[in-house]
């Protein structure tokens, strides 16, 4: 291995910003296992009392399964619409595509409150606030990106040879997507979807907008837990949505790993 | 698919253009059934427009491409039926060698049953029958090249189409492929469709040659016809190597004569007049010792020799002539080479053809 070793000046910035980066992160964890009943770190000894009040409490679980039906659904959605936008894109392959593929990036480039805005006067009109529905729509869409990026970079690994050569032996369209292009691009997909899935479940800015009474996601039932009472119940929520979330990295990074390998 | 096994295709008058290039200016070509034909041209002659017209995969701006008669220039390339080996094979990484082969049969919804004995018979027919279980990626590029050719060929297709399918391969390697490929024309007796830049390929598999440049179909025959009466400059120069002997020509008993200043060439063949072109194959030069005599006789010096293992080149320089190429087999050469040795060369009148020059290069005064 060649390169210079990092002085010891480097190294300490660079482990402080790591424990900056994490330290807010990890705080909750001991804030969660607190015997106490209010928001505070352990005092006598840990407790998984608030997990139980978690599991336990239908407020809570209720929310936690929204969340999961809405990530999966949206996701679902995202990985769809945003799979056969870059297959599109990469097939037409003119400048008009580059067009609609930045297009795509709009949700994740513009300030979410203006997205937000945006949508609440439109749901408004469409009668989808406050909607199961709704939601599902306003997180796929804005799931989309993450799916665009991830497939277009798939993609422009991919050899179009392969197209042409599955079609020169008679392949339809739809078979050629299905037995050659998809399995290609899968690693592609997968990432795409995991990203979506994290966005829907960790999303609170649009949710904040278009829903009120009827439909609780587990970022939004935090927020109001804080503004209303300081339960370390939402500690405990929020190692879940961590937990969740680190989880479905670790399985990109395994994709990723097992592509290049 | 009916019971004769090869189909014939027919280009008439094809033509393609992008914008104001053209990549193939009015080709006509037909190729009977059963045929090895190859399509031979430097890169950028047209050569691989022309495939890919006959596949499918480019629209011609102009003409019509037949088979068996009936017009498929319209049709899409998955509705054509025609195997193809791409350059770089093309194979499915993420499938094994036998679902490789599998594919066109199961874009074709044939039963397991079937399909799998077809996959077998493919499989053994390009000598791979061991490696069905394997990834492409793990197979030596001579292995890959096959089995590209038992994907093309598995599903009975109306032709197979060749695109450049030796070229990835090592010197050694290809002329053992060429020699498998020659064999499988032979013994599935199917159309066969390649394009190559490759002379000696093109030559050595092929029935019949066409020669390809600047867009232009120039010559389409028998590898001999095309290498013994190339019909312009640019095929006596692409295939093989060629003296050219340019002067003013007139007929005489045996065919004509050539003046080139001083210099008389005789030839035969048509009597012709006027501005011509004279190839004349290295090969059929002699060195002739004293007191010997041929047909043309110039006399020169030699400005430089090479040994090439089957024989020696050299550069002759004459006075009448200018430089001429010559090359003799090292066993028959009559005088040791070294520079500057006064020789005398000598050939027989049926050893030099009258070429054309190209079209869209520049032609001097009239030639025929």
């Amino acid at each position: 291995m060649g390169g210079h070793r990092p002085g010891w000046l480097n190294g300490t910035l660079a482990w402080a910003t790591v424990i900056y980066l994490i330290l807010p992160i990890t705080i909750i964890l001991p804030v969660s296992l607190t015997d106490q009943r209010f928001l505070s770190l352990p005092y006598e000894r840990l407790s998984a009392q608030h997990y139980v009040t978690l599991l336990t409490t239908p407020a809570w679980t209720n929310a936690i399964l929204q969340s999961a039906w809405i990530a999966t659904a949206s996701t679902l959605l995202a990985v769809v619409l945003g799979t056969l936008c870059a297959i599109g894109c990469w097939r037409l392959s003119r400048r008009s595509t580059d067009l609609v593929r930045a297009l795509m990036l709009l949700p994740i480039i513009i300030p979410t409150i203006t997205y937000a805005v945006g949508l609440y006067r439109y749901f408004a009109r469409l009668g989808l606030l406050d909607s199961f529905t709704g939601v599902v729509i306003a997180h796929g869409v804005t799931g989309i990106p993450y799916v665009v990026i991830t497939v277009s970079t798939a993609l422009a690994a991919f050899d179009p040879r392969l197209e042409s050569a599955a079609r020169g032996m008679g392949a339809s369209l739809g078979q050629t997507l299905r037995w050659v292009i998809l399995p290609r691009i899968m690693p592609g997909i997968v990432s795409g979807a995991i990203f979506a899935f994290i966005h829907s479940w960790d999303e609170l800015v649009v949710v904040l907008f278009i829903a009120s009474r009827r439909v609780f996601t587990l970022p939004r039932k935090i927020w109001d837990g804080i503004n209303e009472n300081l339960d370390p119940a939402m500690a405990a929520v929020a190692v879940l949505l961590v937990g969740m979330t680190v989880l479905l990295l670790l399985m990109d990074l395994a994709l990723r790993r097992r592509r290049t390998g | 698919m009916s019971a004769v096994a090869g189909h014939a295709l027919s280009l008439q008058r094809v033509s393609k253009r992008y914008g104001d290039f053209v990549a193939v200016q009015d080709a006509s070509l037909e190729v009977a059934s059963g045929q090895f034909l190859t399509l031979l041209g430097p890169s950028g002659s047209g050569k691989t427009t022309i495939l890919m017209m006959i596949a499918g995969f480019v629209e011609p701006t102009e003409g019509r491409v037949l088979l068996d008669g009936r017009d498929i220039t319209a049709l899409p390339p998955e509705r054509r039926d025609f195997g193809m080996v791409f350059q770089g094979y093309a194979l499915f990484p993420h499938m094994t060698v036998a679902e490789n082969v599998a594919f066109p049969l199961r874009v074709r919804k044939l039963g397991r049953a079937e399909r799998d004995a077809k996959v077998r018979a493919a499989l053994d027919l390009v000598q791979l029958d061991r490696f069905a279980e394997r990834k492409p990626s793990q197979l030596s590029g001579g292995q890959q090249q096959r089995v590209a050719l038992a994907r093309a060929l598995v599903f009975d297709p109306a032709l197979l189409l060749l695109d450049e399918p030796l070229s990835a391969l090592d010197k050694k390697l290809r002329a053992e492929l060429q020699e498998e490929l020659k064999a499988l024309h032979r013994r599935v007796g199917r159309t066969f469709i390649n394009v190559t830049h490759d002379q000696e390929e093109a030559l050595s598999l092929s029935d019949e040659i066409a020669i390809l440049n600047h867009g232009h179909l120039i010559q389409v025959g028998a590898p001999e016809t095309l290498y013994e009466r190339p019909a312009t400059r640019f095929v006596a120069d692409f295939l093989g190597k060629s003296n050219f002997i340019e002067g003013e020509a007139e007929a005489d008993a045996g065919g004509f004569v050539l003046r080139r200043g001083a210099a008389r060439v005789v030839a035969s063949g048509a009597p012709r007049a006027g501005r011509t072109l004279l190839s004349l194959r290295p090969e059929k030069i002699a060195l002739l010792p004293e007191g010997a005599t041929e047909d043309n006789v110039v006399e020169g010096r030699i400005a430089s020799w090479s040994y090439v293992g089957t024989g020696y080149a050299l550069t002759v320089m004459t006075p009448d002539l200018g430089n001429i190429r010559v090359h003799l087999p090292a066993w028959r050469i009559p005088v040791s080479p070294a520079e500057g040795l006064p020789v005398r060369l000598g050939w027989a009148r049926d050893a030099a053809v009258a070429v054309a020059e190209d079209p869209g290069s520049p032609v001097p005064g009239g030639v025929a």
